[in-house]
């Protein structure tokens, strides 16, 4: 270990020469104008690409495609792992619908007391106040409203009656 | 090549005298003169940064001139979470590192001549005339093989010894211009080293 401080101490003497490979002596002196105008001349109202504005409000996201960039197993398996989590997702899902249901039907006969019979007559029942102006679906629950006619008038075979107050005595 | 931190001169009025925070809020109003004082601070750390990772002068101005242009139209979106500087070094890495990968094993390497200190630096002196095998290679060998074995790195691991052994920057300051954790920096960096241990044994025998 004693060596190889040694030695990287020998490579970071080595590396100090970089220190000293600098540009022509004046190289500066334009160089901040030279950025200014380009700016001026509306190099900067260039729009960012969408990757550049990603780079700099969200580094994380390009170190992540980076990663993928250079380890192509990574991306793979990334994407494989996707794919288990979709099939389990719809799976579970197939799943829930189908306990839901059962539980909605059992729910449902436990709610009328005669049971299959009620549930065997409930078409009839629909059936029969359809002439007189309920509207029926195939929902399970049944719409009482009225039939609305020309200028939102009441039909007259509808629910409600015209009521009328006759005087007491009459 | 460090530039030191320009100091506050007395008059702060000017773009000169201001301090960072007040130059960065005037440039995001779009004031041209203040951005100006900016580049000026940073221009040669951060051209210096890219030299050393591209060994090219002429990438390195186009690239260090695109960071500054990208940093001020992106300069609103600019929060202040950390340092403008690290912030801009964040914009100067990605832009070599999307740069350097397009010009994969395109290396013009353009070494230009060394600046008069580089005689006098006795580590330097000690290590050629002492340590080297080849007494006779003269500095600009060793700074072709210095160029060569660093471009045999990974971009990640050159860049962070250019950050640290070349730029002097600390490990934490890395590790936020380069958005990893420190034992990251440490690792590369270690690794780094160990390659160009290897690439450079002739000049970094230590025996």
């Amino acid at each position: 270990m004693n060596q190889t401080e040694q030695n990287f101490e020998d490579v970071k003497r080595l590396l100090k020469l970089k220190r000293h490979e600098v540009p022509p002596p004046g190289y500066f002196n334009h160089f901040s104008g030279d950025v200014i105008s380009r700016i001026r001349s509306g190099e900067a109202g260039g729009k960012q690409t969408y990757l550049e504005r990603l780079q700099i409000e969200a580094p994380w996201v390009v170190n992540l495609l980076r990663i993928f960039e250079t380890r192509p197993g990574l991306v793979g398996a990334f994407a494989t792992s996707l794919c288990l989590l979709l099939v389990l997702v719809v799976f579970f899902s197939e799943r829930s619908d189908v306990a839901s249901q059962n539980l909605i039907t059992a729910s449902g006969l436990a709610a009328t007391p005669a049971g299959s019979a009620a549930t065997m007559n409930a078409p009839v029942l629909v059936a029969a106040t359809d002439s007189s102006g309920i509207v029926a679906s195939t929902n399970p629950v049944t719409s009482l409203q009225p039939v609305a006619t020309l200028f939102g008038q009441p039909a007259s075979g509808s629910l409600f009656q015209p009521v009328g107050f006759a005087p007491a005595g009459h | 090549m460090i530039m030191s931190e320009t100091g506050a001169t007395p008059d702060a009025s000017t773009p000169t005298g201001m301090l960072e925070g007040d130059l960065v809020r005037r440039a995001q109003r779009g004031d041209l003169d203040a951005y100006d004082e900016l580049v000026k601070r940073y221009q040669e750390r951060i051209y210096a940064t890219l030299y050393h990772m591209t060994s090219n002068h002429e990438d390195a101005n186009d690239l260090a001139q695109d960071s500054f242009i990208k940093a001020f139209q992106a300069l609103k979106s600019f929060r202040g979470g950390s340092s403008f500087y690290t912030w801009l070094y964040r914009i100067a890495v990605n832009k070599t590192i999307n740069f350097l990968k397009q010009r994969r094993n395109k290396h013009h390497f353009s070494l230009n001549d060394l600046d008069f200190n580089t005689e006098h630096n006795p580590d330097l002196v000690a290590l050629i005339s002492d340590k080297t095998p080849l007494r006779e290679a003269g500095l600009a060998e060793l700074q072709k093989k210095l160029n060569e074995a660093l471009m045999k790195l990974s971009e990640p691991h050159r860049m962070v010894v250019v950050l640290h052994d070349v730029q002097g920057l600390s490990h934490e300051e890395i590790a936020e211009i380069l958005d990893c954790n420190i034992g990251t920096v440490r690792s590369r960096l270690y690794y780094a080293r160990q390659q160009l241990q290897g690439y450079l044994a002739e000049y970094a025998k230590s025996t």
